[in-house]
């Protein structure tokens, strides 16, 4: 029996199906990422005793512009001698799962791990964190640790212990179009009220479809945006008692109603948008107003991102009633030692330390607001409305069970903005839960 | 073959199968009847995980959906793999070309295809669907909500796992038409048969095995459809458009308490699901086999 075969392939289509395969090859090698380089970081002074073997220190830390400064002078300026400080890249998801993992059981696998505000007080609660107070305290003067702003320290401990060192702040900050409001006549807003009508005032004039961009993804910003919006109102997660979740308060129902007044302003697909998809509708010219983290905000004025680089201002965001606090929430981030690293601790403290020294600091400006005082902020567009809008965010509620709850309420939240689910059951079903969440609390 | 010579050949597949199989599907299961947290022991919790797991809506919605899912996608693959191998099958010089060309989507990695996918129908990145699609009709198409509304948001997933699946099945069935005797096909063609007919009555019963390899290999597949899911679907949960691995990805690992216990029960049941939807491929698969 004979069977068809396949013909003799020619040299250049050959040649042509190999290039296809290779090129297609080579794309998904640049998918899958590279390790951070640190060689055009800043160097510092990194000074620990030298160990006597080879020591490895891996760094778990997400990638973004605010961020990678204070990785990568960590790598380049900590990795001499018998030490080597090892940070790939990762994005805040695949941090949030990683830290999880490797503070799991006895061993883990990084030394240094980025930490922030709103998980500090869980992990520490839980005896995964080192406290880092002896530690601070004996390197404070070479490292100048004392100028790291008090109240950012009190945002990284947990009953009186410092459990990470803090590198920069992120609050949320508004962004505006200059060009347009400056057409229309327009002020940036103070209250959600004055929003709604900028917005109108945009949408009337033809300028834009949907004015408004806030991050409120329905799998995760959502929940950063109501804790915003009560809080606003006054409001924590908690009752004062530290046992009764605020969610059926008549303050809850107000921050649902007043966070769906501005639906009509935005993109009707606002629920699947992050960070990046608000920053891209500010770079495309599909909105006017934005709301975001300030880490995001110098990366609006770069000219390679944006033909309208120049044409954003940055103030503090609305509150949500006048004379209430402002729609704020205020992240600091830091670094923290696991509580099951075999590295010396005192050579992990000083490799993060270094890395927010002064110099690293004032390296990271504009990209960053850094945690430490007295350092010029001139370069920084954003850094005056930061300022502003830390001044006047409302206190972080530093306690152990916001993260849970956050878990538990999330998809709750998102449907009551979705409209699947009444602001009233909505409510309540988020009281049910947080009062599962707290049953669980000791 | 020697005795030694065959236990030298064996054993690393042995050791693998035992390493990378074997011991985390006994963990699964062990952990299926307990309330397990990452680095503690876990607590013995009965059948608690699976009357969890079996009495929330969520499973029964993510059943229904993947099995849309893998139905519409296998059989349009199975369809069009075919017809794309049979026009593949009669280019000359050009086919390594066509090939190279076809293969591109299978060989990146899914989350990146999927994140590359989506922007084809955002607007923010350009969303060039709805402006080919609303260009060429007139404008028919409008504006559709395709992250937001539960049947344009499916028809997208699928979409995409035709778009990155549809290569392999034409791959095998272009393998399997190199097997067609050509005297048999000519002996049809004396014989006055059409081309479709060539096609029904010769052709795919020819290469009936490589059609139930490519069906058996895609309903293993689909049926454990995830990355994309992240990139296409970020309201997937509410949509009730999450697949099977998602939803135990989402109780596992991100939603709070990190509930192996429960994802693993899932994960058990999905297992037993794959292998009554596998049985009937698999019966025939071994049956071809003795009788070769």
């Amino acid at each position: 029996m004979r069977h068809s075969r396949l013909p003799r392939l020619h040299r250049p289509a050959q040649l042509m199906a190999v290039g296809l395969l290779a090129t297609s090859l080579a794309l998904t090698a640049c998918g899958a990422g590279s390790r951070t380089g640190a060689a055009t970081a800043t160097k510092v002074a990194c000074d620990f005793t030298n160990p006597a073997s080879a020591t490895t220190v891996n760094v778990l830390a997400y990638n973004s512009s605010a961020v990678d400064p204070y990785s990568n002078t960590m790598v380049s300026s900590c990795t001499h001698d018998n030490v080597t400080v090892k940070h790939d890249p990762i994005d805040f998801a695949g941090q949030v799962q990683k830290t999880t993992a490797t503070l799991g059981g006895d061993t883990g696998t990084y030394d240094v791990i980025e930490t922030y505000s709103f998980v500090v007080p869980d992990l520490a609660s839980r005896g995964k964190l080192v406290a880092l107070d002896d530690l601070f305290a004996k390197h404070q003067a070479t490292y100048k640790l004392d100028a790291i702003d008090k109240s950012l320290r009190d945002a990284m401990s947990y009953k009186g212990k410092l459990y990470g060192l803090p590198m920069q702040t992120q609050v949320l900050t508004m962004v505006y179009r200059k060009d347009l409001f400056a057409k229309n006549n327009l002020t940036p807003p103070t209250t959600f009220a004055e929003l709604r009508d900028d917005a109108k005032k945009l949408q009337d004039a033809g300028d834009m479809k949907y004015p408004i961009a806030l991050p409120w993804s329905a799998s995760s910003d959502i929940s950063t945006a109501y804790k915003a919006t009560l809080n606003s109102l006054g409001k924590n997660f908690v009752a004062e008692d530290g046992k009764t979740p605020n969610y059926s308060t008549p303050e809850s129902t107000k921050a649902f109603e007043e966070m769906k007044s501005l639906l009509p302003y935005m993109d009707p697909q606002v629920t699947t948008f992050d960070q990046p998809k608000v920053q891209q509708q500010l770079y495309n010219g599909s909105a006017a107003i934005g709301i975001m983290f300030s880490g995001r905000m110098n990366d609006l004025v770069q000219q390679k991102n944006t033909k309208l680089f120049d044409q954003f201002a940055f103030a503090a965001p609305p509150a949500v009633e006048k004379g209430g606090k402002q729609y704020g929430a205020l992240s600091v981030d830091g670094w923290s030692i696991p509580f099951n690293t075999k590295v010396d601790q005192d050579l992990l403290f000083q490799v993060i330390a270094a890395s927010v020294s002064e110099d690293a600091s004032k390296a990271s400006i504009p990209a960053a607001f850094p945690a430490r005082t007295g350092l010029d902020q001139s370069a920084s567009p954003y850094a005056a409305a930061a300022e502003k809008a830390i001044a006047g965010a409302p206190p972080a509620e530093a306690e152990p069970w916001v993260p849970p709850l956050t878990s538990a309420t999330t998809d709750i939240i998102g449907s009551v903005i979705l409209g699947k689910t009444s602001v009233a059951e909505g409510t309540q079903q988020m009281q049910a839960a947080g009062e599962k969440v707290m049953a669980t609390q000791k | 073959m020697r005795r030694r010579e065959f236990w030298v050949l064996v054993t690393p597949s042995v050791i693998v199968m035992f390493g990378f199989m074997l011991v985390p599907l006994y963990r699964t299961v062990r952990w299926s009847f307990q309330k397990v947290e990452y680095g503690a022991p876990g607590t013995s919790v009965g059948l608690s995980n699976y009357s969890g797991a079996l009495t929330d809506p969520r499973l029964g919605r993510a059943v229904l959906f993947t099995l849309l899912l893998t139905l519409v996608v296998t059989a349009f693959c199975l369809v069009f793999g075919y017809i794309l191998a049979s026009l593949v099958n009669q280019l000359g010089r050009m086919r390594p070309v066509v090939l190279g060309l076809v293969l591109i989507p299978y060989v990146l990695p899914h989350v990146v295809g999927a994140v590359a996918f989506s922007w084809l129908f955002d607007t923010n990145f350009g969303g060039i669907v709805n402006f080919v699609v609303n260009g060429v009709t007139g404008g028919m198409l409008g504006e559709p909500l395709w992250f937001t509304s539960v049947w344009p948001n499916r028809l997208m997933i699928a979409a995409n796992a035709v778009w990155f699946m549809l290569p392999f099945a034409m791959l095998m069935i272009l393998a399997g038409l190199q097997g067609v005797s050509t005297e048999t096909l000519e002996a049809a063609e004396i014989d006055g048969a059409s081309p479709l007919q060539r096609h029904l009555h010769v052709i795919i019963p020819s290469i009936r095995g490589v059609l139930g390899f490519v069906l058996l290999i895609f309903t293993m597949d689909v049926l454990r459809i995830f990355d994309s899911l992240i990139a296409l679907s970020p309201q997937a949960v509410s949509l009730g458009n999450e697949s099977l691995m998602l939803y135990i990805y989402n109780v596992a690992f991100r939603e709070g308490a990190v509930n192996l216990g429960l994802g693993s029960a899932i994960s058990v049941l999905t297992i037993l699901l794959i292998l009554v939807l596998l049985y009937p491929s698999i019966r025939t698969l071994v049956r071809e086999a003795k009788a070769a």
